[in-house]
């Protein structure tokens, strides 16, 4: 049994990340931000239809890409000796420090909880067509899973095989796999609630809801 | 050709190397592209040994357009080489980089003739016109369920008229290549359940749910034609045949013989010198008749009858090229390095040499070594390699990207390719005796996570080529 005060405690000490923000491709970049400190907020809005704050342009092929804040916090810091050069793919351009919300803290929390089902081997992945239906119609939650059933979908080598859920009966309360990202070995694809664990799961989002205090 | 080319390969492990080696001979600069993924491997390290820091750059995919012609740009390249895969047959791709505000050279065919060639189903209307046999089955991609449940009854029923022991359909994703996307079906029972399946496979994979339909013929040989053309398209020249029918059961080559069949040496069904002749007069004619610019491979079925029929064409340089380089000499000088010819021509260089300047010698197979269990379907092993190493001969080249001189992990985002080995003899005897010692000597060494052994297709390939090019 998890001890969801000690966990909270823990993460009251710490109550933040550092997001690094990297170039997704090669270009010229230009920094908006202009000093450290700057406070910037990630995609919101009712549909997330506002963007986030622009950190950078990565300009290629005369096509300028805002690289935007991706969540909510200040700039840490950023690479302001590469404004005006040219970047490969993959190089740091600034660190956002980004407080957790409430949601992420009872995801974080929720990941001891939940059976969490792990990739076996490094690949994408996807729901079989079926799940994938009922998902869409009925979000993540409707889907029940017991041991052996047809679930996945893995990737790898121009090869896709399927890959049955292995584990105790419940629901699916976590999806941690984007579609055609790669997700290392190990690491969770689902996270599934047993019906006998849901009194626990109540516990945490309220604990959370009512104890952790949103920064601004 | 002016030195001041410099050639951005647009690929990854062994043919990058291959292309990086052409660029030097001719002394041409280059540029090499690689992943995250990719930073240990092999052709990271070639390009940053012959060509310094200046010379790799890392891209977040080699499948991105925008990144490969900003690292053209920022690197001051003059031509692209797309090697094999990825871009190699995209004639979108090969269209933007000439016609581009900065245009660069394209190695590889031109974009009208990948788009004409590229295109299996335009390919069999244009074979069937110019009087060349192709497989029967659909000359377009399948939509519609109904029509391809009609197509594929109207070819059982053929089957059964032709008295086959046994009858199968093939079902190909129209925009798939390199064997995936392919499924068969014995019974037309199971034909909509499996037409389904690879529709949707085909729709992800390759945004297109078109479905060729053909017949499976049992027991072929699976033969290519290597053409080289000159940039203008009007003079041609091949480099003879290959044999590739040893395969994996998800039907990617393993072993590859040049030349396709030994009438010499083995006795055959059918008169195979004359099916080499014309699978070799069929391909020049199509060559000849959409002015093919480059190098391209003709691929066919050749039936236990002897009958050839034209599968499709590569419109790129192939993986196995090095054997027929092997077996091939240009005015009694050989090896031939056919990407160095391809990029020789792509620069504007005329052939310099026709086809009675060119003379075959010997024979030359071609082991795909792969990290795969072909116990069970081949399937990939993904862990780390320990060790690698082979007994250096005068009649083998190793290609490979996996360093031997420290562990490599292999990716997963691509095949566990290890190496391409090409071993030269004079008659098949020797070269079968060859191909089995250098297997022999081969130490492959690793283990996955869970600290299990390496597995490897080496002892399928010493199994193998103890037969090749009977038939």
């Amino acid at each position: 049994m998890i001890n969801v005060k000690e966990l909270l405690e823990e993460l009251k000490a710490s109550p933040y990340e550092l997001i690094d923000i990297v170039a997704p491709h090669t270009g010229v970049v230009e920094f908006a931000v202009k000093e450290p400190g700057l406070k910037v907020t990630g995609a919101h809005g009712a549909y997330r239809e506002k963007p986030g704050t622009l950190i950078a342009t990565l300009e290629r092929e005369r096509n300028k890409k805002p690289i935007r804040a991706t969540l909510t916090g200040v700039v840490e810091c950023f690479e302001a000796g590469l404004a005006g050069r040219f970047v490969e793919a993959g190089t740091k351009l600034a660190t956002i420090r980004h407080y957790l919300t409430s949601k992420e803290v009872v995801d974080l929390i929720l990941k001891k909880a939940l059976f969490l089902f792990p990739a076996p081997e490094r690949a994408k992945y996807y729901f079989i067509p079926e799940i994938d239906k009922k998902m869409r119609a009925s979000g993540k939650n409707a889907v029940e899973v017991r041991d052996g059933m047809e679930l996945l979908i893995m990737s790898r080598m121009k090869r896709e095989t399927s890959l049955p859920y292995k584990g105790p009966d419940g629901k699916i309360y976590a999806v941690y796999f984007k579609l055609g990202e790669n997700v290392d070995s190990g690491h969770p694809l689902i996270g599934v609630c047993p019906g006998d664990q849901l009194p626990l799961v109540q516990d945490v989002v309220n604990r959370v809801r009512s104890e952790w205090e949103e920064h601004e | 050709m002016s030195a001041a080319h410099k050639v951005l390969v647009a690929n990854r492990g062994e043919i990058a190397i291959r292309i990086i080696n052409a660029c030097r001979k001719l002394g041409l600069g280059f540029v090499a592209v690689h992943t995250r993924e990719d930073m240990h491997s092999g052709h990271v390290r070639h390009a940053r040994t012959h060509g310094g820091d200046g010379a790799v750059y890392r891209v977040s995919s080699y499948h991105d357009a925008n990144e490969l012609m900003a690292v053209a740009d920022a690197s001051g390249a003059t031509a692209i080489h797309p090697g094999y895969g990825f871009f190699a047959e995209d004639f979108r791709f090969a269209r933007r980089v000439v016609k581009r505000d900065r245009p660069l050279i394209w190695i590889g065919p031109s974009w009208g003739v990948i788009r004409e060639l590229g295109d299996k189903i335009n390919t069999k209307r244009l074979a069937r016109r110019l009087g060349v046999p192709t497989v029967p089955g659909s000359d377009r991609p399948i939509y519609d369920e109904m029509e391809a449940e009609e197509l594929a009854q109207s070819l059982f029923a053929f089957q059964a008229d032709q008295g086959f022991e046994r009858h199968l359909v093939l079902l190909k994703a129209s925009a798939g290549g390199g064997g995936m996307g392919i499924e068969e079906v014995e019974r037309m029972d199971t034909f909509r359940s499996t037409y389904r399946r690879l529709r949707n496979y085909a729709k992800r994979q390759f945004q297109d749910s078109g479905v060729l339909i053909e017949q499976r013929i049992f027991d072929f040989n699976h033969l290519e034609v290597q053409i080289l053309g000159n940039r203008r398209g009007d003079a041609h020249v091949h480099f003879g045949t290959r044999n590739c029918t040893i395969q994996s059961t998800g039907r990617q080559k393993r072993v590859e013989v040049a030349p396709g069949f030994a009438p010499g040496e083995l006795t055959y069904g059918f008169d195979a010198g004359k099916v080499l002749d014309d699978i070799v007069e069929y391909s020049l004619r199509i060559a000849k008749e959409v002015g093919y610019n480059s190098v391209g491979t003709w691929e066919w079925i050749v039936t236990p009858k002897g009958d050839p029929f034209l599968m499709e064409v590569n419109t790129r340089i192939q993986v196995e090229n090095g054997i027929s380089g092997a077996i091939s000499k240009i005015n009694d000088e050989g090896p031939v390095d056919l990407i160095k010819e391809q990029v020789r021509c792509a620069l504007g260089e005329e052939l310099g040499y026709s086809q009675d300047d060119v003379s075959f010698d010997g024979l030359s197979i071609e082991y795909r070594i792969i990290a795969e269990d072909p116990s069970n379907r081949f399937t990939p092993w993904v862990g780390r390699i320990d060790r690698f190493a082979w007994e250096e001969q005068p009649w083998l080249s190793v290609l490979t990207h996996v360093p031997t001189d420290e562990p490599y992990d292999i990716p997963t985002e691509f095949d566990p390719n290890l190496a391409l080995a090409i071993v030269k003899g004079k008659d098949l005897a020797e070269v079968k005796a060859r191909g089995v010692a250098f297997l022999d000597s081969l130490v492959l060494a690793g283990e996955d996570r869970a600290g299990q052994s390496l597995k490897s297709n080496v002892a399928f390939l010493r199994e193998k080529t103890a037969n090749i090019l009977e038939f």
